[in-house]
């Protein structure tokens, strides 16, 4: 038999050769580990009943206190199955988003709660005020955990989550030095550890919202603020973090950590210093075999702390949202789920009565973050930044914050981008 | 009653012709349907997961594509999204990027694939068990393989303790996060786990390689070197041909590695065009803007697909 290879049938293959290549170049795009199923929702028929909540949490902890979460609501409702599904952190936006154009997703989503006005945007969310104006507790809750986007409330966040400054009580016995209250303090620390043998500090500068998040009390600390963003304040508080790295201070593979892997150099117990968050309590008090306490991030009168945290919402395609509701009044928002989630990973509770509580009040560790609470707390994401732009805003300052850890970019630099990239937002 | 002699229809051979010509048209026709039926669920499949996808990444890269108006009706907005791509000095930051992991991943992925088939072309006690190691590295998934390497690669990782232990080095070597070192660090965990894959395909060419060219070659005096210079690289030149354009492939729609280990950092020091893309279109959720990246790093291979189809098909003709 002749083989023919007519002109024709050349393009056909070229074509399909190069729509396969293109199909591979777009499957490379995603990640694909962590398979969540879309189509899980609340099964609404008949007794038996589950509730899929996605979450992130990849901590010990914190996932214990998802899984307590799902006893006291299983206990307390018989015939219903909790589904807990995790989702990775860099992907749970991505895939809510996406799953929406197929009108399918979790009943309950635990995300980050600075992305509360993008995942309501891109409708993955819905609406929960007539729930909560009929929550008897609403007026435990500050308004500043409400997520709110034109004028509907979206998701509320159970618990705040904030950064402090975490020391190694024994080192810095070791080098006679007090807990830093003022950035001189801390800096004059730094060079007498570092000179003593010991790292200085550890924190993230992954180049995106992780970094942002955690560079933002040190920006804030020289007086920079989103609302008129100035090159000067960001060159002298970048210039101070490549004095930490050029001193080894601070090692520049903070890059590619994450806030779970600067933590655990912290407790393994070689380092002075750890920015950090409250969430961490259950993990330091489980692996660190030295003395250690926690001070609010030395940042002066004019810095600045996010106050974070996990917002909870109801999914915009679940089927039963009124048993999502019942899970969410029941467990984050209730005084016995706030108390969970403080016992095990040192959540702050968002609830008046529940942060009144004698196992918050007679916490040290917690009252470090409580006060810095009063000092230095700011909302997250800041105000100034509209919704539409605060994905770009938290990666555009991330990337820079990680160029000036890894000494990619100049102080000066550094600035100079983060304030025209900032422009450009507006 | 008269008979008319001539002929009112065709010859008895005629028909018989006609017959036979209709008959065979009809079984054509038959086995073309049969074909195309056989064809079908490919040529569906192709639509639907190929040709569908593609299209609708065109439309979202001339389109105005956010979190807000994924689900709505997609405002055309023409060439802003590469415009927009073009103007940034990122991105031409990003295609050198991608040009040198590409050709980092290129030369090492051949060079070492090559010799490591070379090396395994000669049965020996190892060779099994170094074929199935090099079977198991190919099967890891990257997000393992990237995740063992970032920890290899760290400041107090095997590499460095190693240097540090023996002297060789003072200072542990920033290899993920240092700017003039991640783009390369990546490129060559890159290399390495593709060399597996090459090696397998450059090995069974040269299998094919009889051994009698081979004691020839050795009777005339002919060295190792030049057994290889001789006999195994010209004969591997198509496999070669082959392997060049798929690791290029490869290496231009690598992005597991690169978010597992640096995540595009320092900065965006090991940012390339697909993990551009996956940042625009799933951080920022600025879906027209990541599927104008992704448009640029398709065509660009896509002329590489089509130097394959015609090395392909020329290697076809020549044998």
């Amino acid at each position: 038999m002749t083989k023919h290879s007519s002109p024709g049938r050349s393009t056909v293959k070229f074509a399909s050769a190069a729509l396969a290549t293109g199909i591979l170049v777009l499957a490379g795009c995603t990640p694909d580990n962590g398979e969540p199923d879309p189509g899980a929702s609340a099964a609404g028929g008949g007794d038996a009943q589950t509730l899929t909540v996605w979450h992130y949490f990849s901590d010990d902890n914190q996932v214990k206190v998802m899984d307590d979460y799902k006893d006291l609501f299983e206990s307390n409702n018989e015939g219903v199955t909790v589904e807990n599904v995790f989702v990775p952190y860099d992907q749970l936006n991505s895939r809510l988003i996406t799953g929406a154009s197929t009108e399918s997703g979790p009943d309950v989503v635990v995300f980050n709660g600075a992305d509360a006005s993008t995942l309501a945007l891109g409708d993955v969310l819905a609406p929960i005020d007539d729930y909560w104006a009929s929550f008897a507790d609403a007026d435990q809750f500050p308004d500043s955990v409400v997520h709110s986007l034109e004028g509907s409330a979206y998701a509320v966040q159970g618990y705040v989550n904030l950064l402090g400054l975490w020391y190694n009580a024994d080192i810095l016995d070791e080098v006679g030095v007090e807990p830093p209250t003022t950035l001189d303090d801390l800096n004059a620390a730094l060079d007498k550890v570092v000179a003593a043998g010991y790292s200085g500090i550890t924190l993230s500068g992954l180049p995106n919202s992780q970094g942002e998040w955690q560079g933002y009390p040190w920006m804030t600390a020289y007086g920079f603020d989103y609302a008129d963003p100035q090159a000067q304040p960001l060159t002298d508080a970048f210039g101070m973090i490549q004095d930490w790295t050029d001193s080894g201070a601070l090692t520049a593979e903070a890059v590619t950590w994450d806030q779970t892997v600067p933590f655990q150099t912290f407790a393994a117990g070689n380092v002075a210093f750890a920015e950090n968050g409250n969430w961490q309590m259950g993990t330091a008090e489980s692996t660190a075999d030295f003395n250690y306490g926690v001070v609010p991030l030395p940042i002066g009168d004019t810095g600045k702390v996010y106050l974070g945290g996990e917002g909870e919402g109801i999914g915009a395609f679940s089927k039963n949202p009124d048993l999502a509701w019942k899970y969410l009044s029941e467990t984050y928002f209730s005084t016995e789920g706030q108390l969970i989630a403080a016992d095990v990973v040192g959540s702050i509770p968002a609830r008046a009565d529940a942060a009144q509580d004698d196992a918050v009040t007679s916490n040290a560790l917690l009252d470090a973050f409580a006060t810095s609470i009063d000092r230095n707390g700011a909302t997250y994401p800041s105000p100034a930044i509209s919704p539409q732009s605060v994905a770009d805003q938290q990666l555009e300052v991330g990337q820079l914050w990680s160029s000036v850890i890894g000494g990619q970019l100049t102080p000066e630099d550094a600035a100079q981008k983060a304030v025209a990239a900032l422009e450009a937002l507006k | 009653m008269a008979i008319d002699p001539t002929p009112t229809h065709p010859s008895r051979h005629g028909s018989v012709r006609v017959g036979r010509r209709g008959a065979a048209s009809r079984f054509h026709r038959l086995a073309q349907r049969k074909q195309l039926l056989f064809v079908a669920p490919a040529a569906v499949f192709l639509v639907v997961f190929a040709i569908f996808p593609l299209f609708q990444l065109l439309r979202m890269s001339v389109s105005d594509v956010t979190v807000s108006t994924l689900n709505d009706t997609w405002r055309f907005t023409g060439l802003e999204n590469f415009q927009s791509n073009f103007a940034s000095p990122a991105f031409g930051e990003t295609v050198l990027n991608t040009v040198i992991f590409v050709g980092i991943v290129t030369v090492l992925g051949l060079v070492g694939g090559l010799a490591a088939a070379v090396l395994l072309s000669k049965s020996g006690r190892w060779t099994g068990f170094v074929l199935s190691l090099l079977v198991f590295i190919w099967a890891l998934p990257p997000v393992v393989n990237g995740s063992v390497w970032k920890f290899l690669l760290g400041s107090s990782g095997l590499f460095n303790s190693i240097g540090l232990e023996t002297g060789l080095t003072t200072q542990p070597i920033p290899f993920l996060f240092d700017d003039s070192y991640a783009l390369y660090s990546v490129a060559l965990v890159n290399a390495w786990a593709v060399i597996p894959f090459n090696a397998l395909v450059f090995r069974a060419a040269i299998m094919g390689i009889s051994q009698e060219v081979f004691e020839a070659a050795r009777m005339d005096g002919a060295t190792r070197w030049e057994e290889i210079r001789h006999i195994i690289i010209p004969v591997v030149r198509p496999t070669t041909l082959v392997l060049l354009v798929l690791t290029v492939v490869y290496g231009f729609r690598s992005f597991d590695f690169i978010y597992v280990m640096t995540f595009g950092g320092p900065g965006v020091a090991t940012t390339t065009l697909p993990f551009l893309g996956y940042v625009q279109a799933f951080v920022r959720f600025d879906f027209g803007l990541g599927a104008a990246t992704a448009v640029v790093a398709v065509v660009m291979v896509i002329v590489l697909a089509i130097f394959y189809a015609r090395s392909v098909r020329r290697e076809e003709v020549h044998s």
